[in-house]
């Protein structure tokens, strides 16, 4: 009998099983702990349509992430009865919009010219969220109140309760993963991955390169969007750390330790980043130092990222060739 | 009708000019060769028609069509496509990747976000041909980087012909392959593009005279002279421009 497929599946279903079930399992601290790092995969997993895909590294992808959460926080504040799925879609449209505008300028550069030029940009709508203090209280930042959510069948959840914020998170976090594996299987998808291949080749087939790109930058805006929405609703709070360059350095950083190269890459990284973190800081202040280090060692010795770690293939050889 | 037409082209680089008043007409279903000593400005002239540079000066019509400042992309969609001198294809993906992409091109798909494009028949079947017709089917499943440069030629030239285009610009297309290559290679170019326009830019000079029905030849970013594969060989000034110096093929002086 061949066991591979049994193997290969197995613990797929294992690990989703456990996503949707560590409520129940795990103390209520590691849930708060466990619905950020969820936020986290996405806002990563979208950088990677780009870093990973298209070979495009932008510096100022919080920009985004960060226009997501303040239309979430406004929303929530200022029309609180509006329903959670239309929060996160006006949410999702402003990442979209805003990377629409800014990736209309930036995609055509390449390379250091595009990080930095995204970088511009995000430091541009930093400086407005810090400064115009009538709609975004600046640095005081904005409240936000947890709406209760609408789930047929079971009438309206309160999301002060950190299990149903978990699942609530976890649903939109994986539509927006799915919807991102889903989309690298489409043609435009493939053409994504011609620009990072050879975009020169891919314009003399009759590709056009500009619009390719800013077509995968809005996407990925649109998610970064939505996980902003999603980190609003956590945190019950957005303030200009969301629009930083900390959140937009955090972002390459997850992503690049995780590995660029697979699907799962960024997930692995944003997890691995978070629970680093969380578990240093309570030892030492210099997080940031003893992260620093794990990535210079990734970096010069695993090719491929924390990903590469879990790479099945030896072990699938091994099994073929002890069953087949 | 015309397929190609140059007017009075110019090209400067800051100061340096490349082209000087270039003007040619390539008919439908001509095969025309451009040939010229190194630096004559074959490469630049290529790239002038593609869309990869504007022109300083002049009009390009391609298929009647006035192109001139159009960009590579909107070029290739106008059936008309290229090869390159140095090998340019999409190293980590499959040979049978590296066709579909052009196929996906072709068959307008590009920006199609609604489907999968594994799932397509129509793709696949069109690619598999395209596989077919020039022999790669037994390399199909290997990454682009990972050929022989000989297989690496092959797969330059199916990306430039699975798009089916009416008018077809080959830029060396045996550079580095060796005499017996060279000969099974341009049986296969002119089988593939038997109906097709045809533009050679082509050192080899048994390539050319076998390939062309009618020779342009460059000097100084200059046309020397146009015309038929005997002219050219008899024309005293080609001699002395190009052909007296440096080949080895044409055996004169």
């Amino acid at each position: 009998m061949n066991i591979f497929p049994i193997v290969n599946n197995g613990w797929k279903v294992l690990a989703g099983t456990f996503v949707v079930a560590l409520p129940l399992v795990v103390p209520e601290m590691q849930v708060h702990l466990a619905t950020e790092v969820l936020i986290y995969c996405l806002f990563a997993v979208s950088f990677n349509l780009l870093l990973g895909y298209a070979g495009l590294l932008p510096f100022g992808f919080a920009a985004m992430f960060g226009v997501g959460a303040y239309a979430a926080a406004l929303m929530f504040n200022h029309l609180g009865s509006t329903p959670l799925v239309v929060v996160i879609t006006v949410a999702a449209a402003s990442g979209l919009l805003t990377a629409i505008i800014i990736g209309a300028f930036c995609v055509r550069l390449g390379g250091t010219y595009f990080a930095l030029l995204t970088l511009a940009f995000q430091m541009f709508f930093y400086a407005v969220a810090l400064k115009w203090r009538s709609v975004t209280n600046g640095d005081d930042g904005i409240p936000v109140m947890r709406p209760e959510f609408y789930f047929p069948g079971l009438g309206n959840l309160s999301l002060m309760n950190i299990h149903n914020l978990y699942w609530v998170v976890l649903f939109f976090v994986v539509l927006g993963i799915l919807s991102a594996y889903l989309f690298l299987k489409t043609p435009l998808g493939n053409a994504v991955v011609c620009m990072r291949e050879n975009e020169e080749r891919a314009a003399f087939l009759g590709y056009n390169v500009y619009l390719t790109k800013l077509a995968v930058f809005s996407f990925a805006g649109l998610l970064a969007g939505v996980a902003g929405a999603l980190y609003a609703l956590f945190q019950e709070f957005v303030a200009t750390t969301v629009i930083d360059a900390n959140m937009s350095f955090a972002v390459v950083l997850m992503t690049i330790v995780g590995g660029t190269g697979r699907f799962s890459g960024p997930i692995a990284g944003a997890i691995f980043f978070m629970l680093f973190q969380d578990w240093i800081s309570d030892i030492t202040d210099y997080w940031r130092l003893y992260f620093g280090i794990v990535f210079v060692v990734v970096v010069l010795y695993l090719e491929g990222g924390l990903i590469s770690l879990f790479n099945l293939d030896p072990i699938r050889r091994l099994l073929r060739r002890k069953t087949g | 009708m015309t397929a190609l037409k140059l007017d009075h082209i110019y090209k400067d680089f800051s100061g340096l000019e490349v082209l000087v008043d270039i003007s040619m007409t390539v008919e439908e279903g001509e095969r025309h060769a451009v040939i010229g000593p190194n630096g004559a400005g074959k490469s630049t002239l290529f790239n002038i028609i593609t869309g990869h540079y504007r022109p300083s000066r002049g009009k390009i019509h391609i298929m009647g069509r006035d192109s001139t400042g159009w960009s590579a992309h909107k070029i290739a969609r106008m059936s008309l496509s290229r090869s390159f001198q140095v090998i340019n294809n999409f190293p980590k993906m499959t040979v049978f990747e590296n066709v579909r992409n052009a196929i996906v091109s072709k068959v307008d798909q590009r920006f199609n976000v609604v489907s999968f494009l594994s799932r397509s028949g129509k793709i696949r079947r069109q690619t598999e041909a395209v596989l077919e017709q020039l022999g790669m089917y037994e390399v199909r499943d290997v990454p682009a980087m990972e050929l022989s440069y000989g297989w690496q030629r092959k797969l330059e030239l199916a990306l430039t012909l699975a798009g089916d285009s009416n008018v077809i610009l080959l830029d060396e297309p045996t550079a580095g392959l060796d005499i017996e290559e060279t000969r099974g290679f341009i049986e296969l170019i002119k089988e593939l593009t038997r109906g097709k326009t045809l533009v050679v830019v082509e050192h080899d000079m048994e390539v050319v005279f076998t390939l062309a029905d009618r020779i342009t030849v460059l000097n100084y970013g200059g046309v020397l002279i146009t015309g038929s594969p005997e002219k050219i060989r008899d024309s005293e000034a080609v001699k002395n421009a190009y052909l007296g110096r440096n080949s080895h093929a044409a055996g004169t002086d």
